[in-house]
């Protein structure tokens, strides 16, 4: 037992926080009211905060790897079999330790902002500064009266702890809820330099651009943790897919909605100072998302495979919703009259205004998840009803809206700011729309053929109207959206080839442009090449409507065919190490000749800490064209019998790669350039400077490094844990769907769908709906029999009748509205922008033209920089 | 590794906690001293040309932007015609502020100047 007491010196180090927080904030607002030399005293509390969180860190840290089983925590979530790597992530395994990661992100973030604020935006930093320390507080609270991760156990010390949860001893959980955190963290910066805009009442561009760069690389975190979250679900749950749609999962989603709305209006206000109200709100509510995600996680009010248990620390994320949201709506309203837009929409037909229609689809999405995700506490709480809400009803919903928005990420480069003009515009179509059409007829003709069918098998998840076009508008769905993606890589395609012909022009030859045409505007072409990253992840989501699965029952030596693959199970065998032990299944993939075509070796692994939960190790073949899946349900030791399941699942693949490609595209969009370097090196020569940029490059690269080094992985012999509810033998897809869609009422089985669940009450369930189907009867009318028979919670998908239906109607009702209101707006604003217009024109006449030269070297110097 | 790690960690905690502590000591002492306070003054007063120099680069921005957007056949001769000319106002407009700026910036600097031989004599 280690000498020094753990446990009460973390616990003073949170009070040192608390302290140096709230006298750093104190200060900062004396700075922020008429005593500016209170400054750098303000900035050097904020430095001695971030210190004194990185000791309590350090401290956990070590207390975690001495095995101080005092601290309940640590012996909650560790184990001294594991290894020092998981002894480092179990810091935001549990509830109370990854709120001091949080707290750890955040102080990380608000030292790197405090350095890159030096000599800049002096008017905003004490509000600045006194915002993070405000959040900082809440979290130190948090922890200090809630979720203290230094708390001890009030009796016995335990001999040794309970360990990390199996499913998080994986390397993505070492990579993806950092990441995640870095996102949801992130936001906090730029949260902060909207409040101290709207506080000072600068709220011109100036906090615009400073927060442009902080935002980006919130943003970028957001979706690497998103995406790393998808090959934690693919790899390690074990399900076959990469989004369930879980509350949790919804939660980090929401934000990254919000937040790429903002990214892109935030754009108009930049280039056009309009839209003040609307940015400012944007970023208010992805800063608010980020704390309600979090709320949901960690006040376990919402059933989810991520959250934490249940605790009473939701109580305080309440107050503090409460809080930001009476404040946040206060300083709105009071600085109504310097948020009045400068400038005017001069045509309905400018990328300002399809930048609107982009913001209206991301909003809408979010109101449909949002929706969603609380609908069933707002159903408890409204009639007492329970609800679930399953991934049947999400994926039916989101893809067209989906679809739509990828078509605005094909239509917005081809359209001019402020004005295009049509008969340009509809040139600038022909090209992006005929690849369309082309990819479009060609899978029509040859789909079938190579296993991409231009329309799959309508299946209603409702017995009305909209469950029929609803089913329709999912049967074509994949001809849609291949056909947008088409229209988009070739939209994106034609606006490098425009900009390279300019340069070219010029006399560069065609990689030279290339390269300048991107190094000059990096912002827009990294933003073209984000676009990219997205057509890729919607080819990968595409492909899962052509997925096909097979389970089944075999001995050594014995085969199974699904698609063009043959499976051999060829032996099991034993491996053990001090922490776990591991049944392997060897099974060669052999081709259509019946040669070899891989190895995969799915497994059990039994956790020393937890044999009642063994964990199902997926075996994934991956190839451009599609990931052989297979999971491996159960194994019996005497007979050697294992039975299987394989998935096919055509295009994955596409979803990592399109991850790097936005990782890509949005380092170089956040990458300074020449000028903005050049101008820090002339306010701060010949000293070391701090690049955020830098910093997010370097961690994207190592990130990216990762993954792609983890796709070899899985190549050659991937193998990742999950839990697996048993051996559920479903091959006719029809079954499948609709048995993802019942609940199993066995009361034992925490109501897994039919699909997954392998109880006895589920296998004579299975029986009888088959047995049902054989007979003719559809599978809606089944749906509503099992509704009728076990209440609405025996569904994943709620009824389309009374209150169910404002799940889909609200959101619809919503963005019907949100886009009449945009037209009628945009054609006021058009009015009076071509008055404005006018009478700038008309002013400039009797401007000094003197300035034209001066001007004119400007744009060189621009040009040259 | 897994031997040297708990080191590891006492290291950093400790060089983090001074480095805290002498962090809070040294804030606590710059609020109880004046020295900063016309350098706080004078750096408010170049962010306000700041901002204007801000102003002046999305200007110059945009008019190449237009002017890009021209070249690659995206607005007609006449749009171009005058969102250039609307944007070279604007920019105009801001050059003519940043000239009348620099003169009340050297009296602003000047009246400093003096204010702090005043105080040192």
């Amino acid at each position: 037992m280690p000498a020094l007491d753990i446990p009460f010196f973390g616990t003073l180090v949170l009070c040192l926080i608390l302290i140096s927080a709230s006298y750093t904030m104190a200060i900062a607002i004396g700075a922020g009211q008429g005593r500016p030399q209170l400054l750098p005293s303000a900035r050097w509390g904020t430095y001695a905060t971030c210190a004194l969180v990185l000791v309590a860190v350090c401290v956990l840290a070590y207390a975690f790897q001495v095995h101080d089983f005092r601290i309940r925590y640590v012996a909650r979530y560790s184990d001294r079999s594991m290894p020092w790597w998981y002894l480092i992530s179990s810091l935001w395994g549990g509830q109370d330790g990854s709120l001091l990661w949080w707290a750890f992100l955040l102080s990380g973030y608000t030292f790197f902002a405090t350095r890159w604020l030096r000599g800049r935006h002096t008017e905003l930093q004490p509000w600045i500064f006194a915002t993070l320390m405000s959040i900082l507080i809440f979290f130190v609270i948090l922890m200090l009266f809630a979720a203290n991760p230094f708390a001890t156990y009030i009796r016995t010390t335990p001999g040794d702890g309970e360990g990390l949860n199996p499913l998080l001893q994986n390397y993505w959980m070492a990579i993806h809820p950092p990441s995640l955190y870095m996102g949801f963290v992130g936001w906090s910066v730029p949260f902060a330099i909207l409040i101290a805009a709207l506080i000072t009442g600068r709220l011109g561009n100036e906090w615009v651009r400073a927060a442009r760069l902080w935002s980006m690389i919130a943003w970028t975190f957001l979706s690497l943790g998103l995406l790393l979250g998808c090959l934690w679900s693919y790899e390690e749950l074990g399900w076959g897919g990469y989004w369930a749609w879980d509350p949790v999962e919804n939660a980090s989603f929401l934000p990254w909605l919000v937040g790429t709305a903002y990214l892109h209006s935030v754009l108009i206000q930049e280039r056009r100072h309009m839209m003040r109200v609307w940015n400012v709100f944007l970023l208010a509510l992805t800063f608010f998302l980020t704390i309600f995600g979090t709320f949901l996680t960690r006040s376990g009010l919402i059933a989810s495979v991520h959250s934490f248990a249940r605790s009473d620390i939701g109580q305080y994320f309440v107050w503090y919703m409460a809080f930001l949201i009476i404040g946040i709506a206060a300083l709105i309203i009071w600085r109504l009259p310097k948020l009045k837009a400068e400038n005017e929409i001069e045509s309905l037909m400018s990328r300002e205004f399809a930048f609107l229609l982009n913001n209206w689809v991301l909003l809408g999405m979010m109101m449909f998840v949002l929706i969603a995700t609380t609908f069933p506490l707002l159903s408890q709480w409204i009639r007492g009803e329970e609800v679930t809400v399953g991934p049947g009803f999400y994926n039916k919903w989101m893809a067209p809206i989906g679809i739509v928005l990828l078509f605005l990420a094909g239509l917005g480069p081809l359209i001019a700011w402020r004005k295009a003009t049509g008969s340009k515009l509809l040139r600038a179509m022909a090209f992006p729309i005929g690849v369309g059409v082309s990819v479009a007829v060609l899978q029509s003709l040859f789909g079938a053929r190579l296993g991409y069918p231009p329309l799959v098998e309508p299946t209603e998840i409702y017995d009305t109207t909209t469950g029929t076009v609803l089913a329709w508008i999912s049967a074509v769905a994949p001809l849609v959206s291949f056909a947008t993606c088409a229209f988009v890589l070739a939209s994106v395609g034609q606006e490098f080839w425009r900009g390279m012909r300019v340069r070219m022009r010029k006399g560069e030859n065609a990689a030279t442009a290339l390269l300048r045409l991107t190094s000059k505007g990096r912002r827009r072409y990294g933003g073209y090449i984000v676009h990219v990253g997205v057509v890729f992840m919607y080819i990968g989501f595409t492909g899962a409507a052509y997925d096909t699965e097979k389970e089944s029952a075999l001995r050594p030596g014995e085969t199974m065919s699904i698609g063009q693959y043959t499976v051999r199970y060829d032996q099991p065998r034993m491996e053990a190490d001090p922490n776990k032990r591991m049944i392997f299944t060897d099974m060669t993939l052999l081709d259509d000749s019946g040669n070899e075509d891989g190895r995969v070796a799915p497994a059990k692994f039994i956790y020393r800490t937890h044999p009642q939960m063994p964990t199902t190790e997926v075996a994934i073949r991956s190839r451009p064209a599609e990931d052989v899946y297979v999971i491996m349900s159960t194994v019996d030791p005497s007979t050697r019998r294992g039975t299987f399941r394989v998935i096919i699942r055509p295009l994955v693949a596409w979803i990592w790669f399109g991850g790097i490609v936005l990782l890509l595209g949005a380092i170089i969009g956040m990458w300074p350039t020449g000028r903005e370097l050049l101008r820090e090196e002339v306010a701060r020569p010949k000293r070391l400077r701090f690049s955020p940029a830098t910093a997010v490059v370097a961690v994207a690269i190592v990130v990216a490094t990762m993954m792609a080094w983890a796709g070899v992985a899985s190549a050659q012999n991937d193998s990742s844990s999950s839990l697996h509810a048993g051996s559920v033998v479903i091959n006719d897809p029809v079954e499948r769907q609709l048995f993802g869609r019942l609940l199993c009422q066995c009361g034992d089985c925490a109501r897994l769908p039919l699909d997954t669940c392998a109880c006895g009450w589920a296998d004579d369930k299975r029986v009888e709906i088959r047995e049902a189907l054989a007979a003719g009867e559809k599978p809606t009318k089944i749906q509503e029999s099992y509704r009728a028979q076990y209440g609405a919670k025996a569904l994943a998908i709620p009824s389309d009748k009374g209150l169910d239906r404002a799940l889909w109607a609200v959101p619809l009702a919503s963005m019907v509205f949100a886009v009449g209101f945009i037209v009628l707006m945009g054609r006021r604003w058009q009015r009076r922008g071509v008055e404005a217009h006018t009478a700038a024109t008309a002013a400039s006449g009797t401007a000094q033209l003197e300035y034209d030269s001066r001007l004119d070297e400007e744009l060189d110097r621009l040009e040259e920089s | 590794m897994a031997d040297s790690l708990p080191w590891l960690f006492i290291i950093v905690a400790s060089v983090a906690m001074v480095a805290g502590l002498a962090s809070l000591w040294l804030s606590l002492s710059l609020a109880l001293s004046d020295e900063v306070l016309g350098g706080a003054r004078a750096q408010l007063i170049s962010e306000a040309r700041r901002a204007l120099i801000g102003e002046k680069e999305a200007l110059l921005q945009e008019i190449r932007d237009v002017s890009f957007e021209h070249d690659a056949d995206k607005i007609s001769d006449a749009d171009f015609e005058e969102l250039n000319e609307k944007l070279r106002a604007q920019a105009r407009q801001v050059l003519h502020a940043l000239d009348a700026g620099a003169e009340s910036f050297r009296d602003e600097a000047e009246a400093q100047i003096a204010e702090r031989l005043a105080e040192e004599s």
